[in-house]
């Protein structure tokens, strides 16, 4: 990290934002989403939205989840468009990367549960390297 | 966040034109803002969390000390949300005066948002008129609830004080002032050619990117988003109310919402006046336990309570959804993005209403 | 003994005040207080009191708001850009007391004269637009006053 004159360091005070309830409850659930601890979550989080970002996160995650229209099983699972058009958690390409992945495993005859499971570990390795 | 240019503008905490402090880091190519990021945490109270494990009576004035521009929505959306947990139907007189005095806080929010616009633009003259007009209308709020700001009007089952057939009557007359008055001054807005330079195609705000912010109330409005809860209240229905909508999505759309929809106010507190039964303004009841998720038009938008009640009506858990939190993301987001010129930034901010007491709790 | 062109000067001193706010995190109430004072209604500048926002030209500063963690080193640093002579006002509750927000599990650090010295408040939730023009001009004149007589 860059050493600042005048900035400050805000991660306590993204901290404060992400233990505020609603935010807590959406950080939870994204957690159980990708299967990775809450921690990580939030680290992440933290590490690159900003302050306004973090405390619009739950409606944006709710419309997000509303837009799913369910046409692709796999970029639903993953929140393909969820954690990267509404919520800028990764970038397009970290999230193509994984629904690549998966894609492919899908179309080699691997049962769906399991090429999520495969891709969900891509996105993990991205979360907490 | 990732840094993408060398220099950053930073614009705040103090700043003259804004009223609360905030700070926002503006990365630019030239004169044009390439992406803002944005820096709270002047305002953080953590209001939520004093709010846990009190009463109900407790967490009332605790609730409309949200945000003080205005509280009286704050008021009314908790208090709904209690009636709403343990079965209480206000009376219906109390139902009618809720919502005048609710318009007359929307009115006088309005009107400071647009007074904040045009002083940020430097139209000094239009800004004192409109600040002097907020005056009148905080007069009849004064009048009707006995203070100016924080008023905690509104309790379960009703209201506090009845309103007096000669509180009614110089209401009238306010709204009739009101009315003659800020037609002449929409009329100036309107037709200002220095004001449409700084306000026409500046901070484009399109219908997809308010979609995917979830933007709300007047911001959303001006980009043609007919989005409007005072439609699904019962009381806002008795009176045949239409939401303000715009297409051009720009600063100029934003205040001309908020111009129409002072009118559109003054509309329903006439209706409510003349619609208005005699009877009891406090219906009683008692408040008891239960988990609801409510929403309520504020004058900024969609405000949202989370509240879970054990029960005797202490309040465990609450969550508080303000629409400033929606519409600075927009606003930041994704109105600043492609403003051409670093002195818009301001007035382009200002112009979405934004309410950093209300953003941070 | 008081010069004649001293006494007009101080006179004149007294009453040409530049005003600066500062919020600390209130509710908003006392910031749209202080903004109708500038109001055709309330008219500050009638009394030649000018609310400038810029803390370097700034005699009075009007501090709002319940002292939040970003204001710890922030609020100090705007005090000492404030040349002499200078007086700090606590407007409302909040740099009083913190008001309802000094509660348990709050983040917030009242009183504000914690941080900086605070010559006058004014309480209320919030103080009335009359209240915060009478507390500037009744103390403006006996900080001004003598100023430059002091100082020598």
């Amino acid at each position: 990290m860059n050493e600042y004159l005048y900035e400050k360091d805000l991660r306590p005070l993204k901290y404060h934002i992400l233990t505020g309830p609603r935010q807590d409850w959406t950080a939870r659930e994204m957690a159980l989403r990708l299967g990775v601890r809450i921690q990580s979550v939030r680290s992440h989080l933290i590490e690159r939205l900003d302050m306004s970002d973090l405390e619009n996160m739950p409606a944006r995650f709710e419309a997000g989840v509303a837009a799913m229209n369910g046409e692709d099983p796999v970029a639903d699972a993953l929140g393909r468009d969820l954690f990267v058009v509404s919520i800028g958690m990764f970038t397009p390409e970290e999230m193509e990367a994984a629904y690549a992945r998966t894609r492919a495993l899908v179309d080699n005859g691997m049962p769906l549960d399991e090429a999520i499971v495969e891709g969900k570990a891509a996105l993990k390795e991205v979360l907490a390297p | 966040m990732k840094k993408t240019v060398d220099v950053a503008i930073p614009i705040g905490p103090v700043h003259p034109c804004w009223k609360e402090p905030v700070r926002i880091k503006c990365e630019t190519k030239g004169e044009q803002v390439l992406s803002v990021e944005v820096e709270l945490g002047y305002m953080k109270k953590g209001i939520e969390r004093i709010m846990r494990g009190r009463p109900w009576q407790e967490v009332m004035f605790l609730a409309e000390r949200v945000c003080g521009i205005c509280s009286v929505v704050h008021n009314m959306v908790f208090i709904e949300t209690m009636e709403a947990i343990s079965e209480i139907e206000p009376t219906e007189r109390a139902a009618f005066l809720r919502v005048i005095v609710n318009e007359l806080d929307r009115m006088q929010s309005h009107l400071i948002a647009n007074f904040s616009y045009c002083y940020t633009i430097e139209h000094e003259t239009l800004a004192m008129y409109l600040l002097n007009e907020r005056e009148h209308v905080m007069d009849m709020i004064e009048r009707i609830t006995g203070n100016r700001v924080n008023t905690a009007y509104m309790i379960p089952g009703g209201v506090r004080y009845d309103l007096r057939p000669e509180d009614a009557e110089s209401l009238r007359e306010t709204l009739a002032l009101l009315e003659k008055n800020l037609d002449r001054y929409m009329r100036i807005f309107e037709n200002g050619p220095m004001i449409a330079l700084r306000s026409r195609d500046i901070g484009i705000l399109t219908k997809e990117d308010a979609l995917m912010a979830h933007a709300v109330g007047p911001t959303a409005r001006a980009s043609g988003i007919a989005t409007d809860l005072r439609t699904t209240h019962p009381t806002y229905r008795k009176l045949d109310f239409e939401p303000v909508v715009r297409t051009e999505g720009d600063n100029y759309a934003r205040i001309m919402v908020r111009f129409e929809e002072l009118f559109r106010s003054i509309g329903l507190i006439r209706r409510a006046l003349a619609m208005m039964p005699e009877g009891p303004v406090r219906g009683g009841g008692i408040c008891k336990g239960g988990e609801i998720r409510y929403s309520g038009e504020a004058p900024r938008g969609e405000l949202t309570y989370f509240v879970k009640a054990d029960r005797y009506g202490r309040v465990e858990d609450i969550a508080i959804q303000t629409p400033s939190i929606m519409n600075i993301d927009a606003c930041t987001h994704h109105m600043l993005k492609g403003v051409l010129s670093v002195a818009d930034v301001t007035a382009t901010f200002i112009s979405s209403d934004p309410c950093i007491a209300c953003n941070e709790r | 003994m008081t010069g004649m062109l001293q006494k007009m000067k101080n006179a004149v001193r007294s009453r040409s005040i530049h005003v600066t706010y500062v919020d600390t995190g209130s509710c908003n109430g006392c910031d749209i207080e202080v903004l109708a004072c500038l109001s055709p209604r309330y008219d500050l500048e009638q009394y030649g009191i000018y609310v400038h926002n810029n803390p370097r030209e700034a005699d009075v500063l009007l501090v709002l708001g319940c002292c939040t963690p970003q204001w710890e080193d922030k609020l100090k640093g705007l005090w000492e850009k404030i040349p002499e002579p200078k007086v700090a006002i606590a407007i409302g509750n909040c740099p009083l007391s913190g008001c309802v927000f000094n509660r348990e599990g709050s983040y917030v650090n009242p009183p504000a004269s914690k941080h900086i010295p605070i010559a006058a408040s004014v309480p209320g939730c919030p103080p009335r637009p009359t209240e915060i023009i009478r507390a500037i001009l009744s103390l403006a004149p006996t900080v001004f006053k003598d100023y430059e007589e002091k100082r020598e």
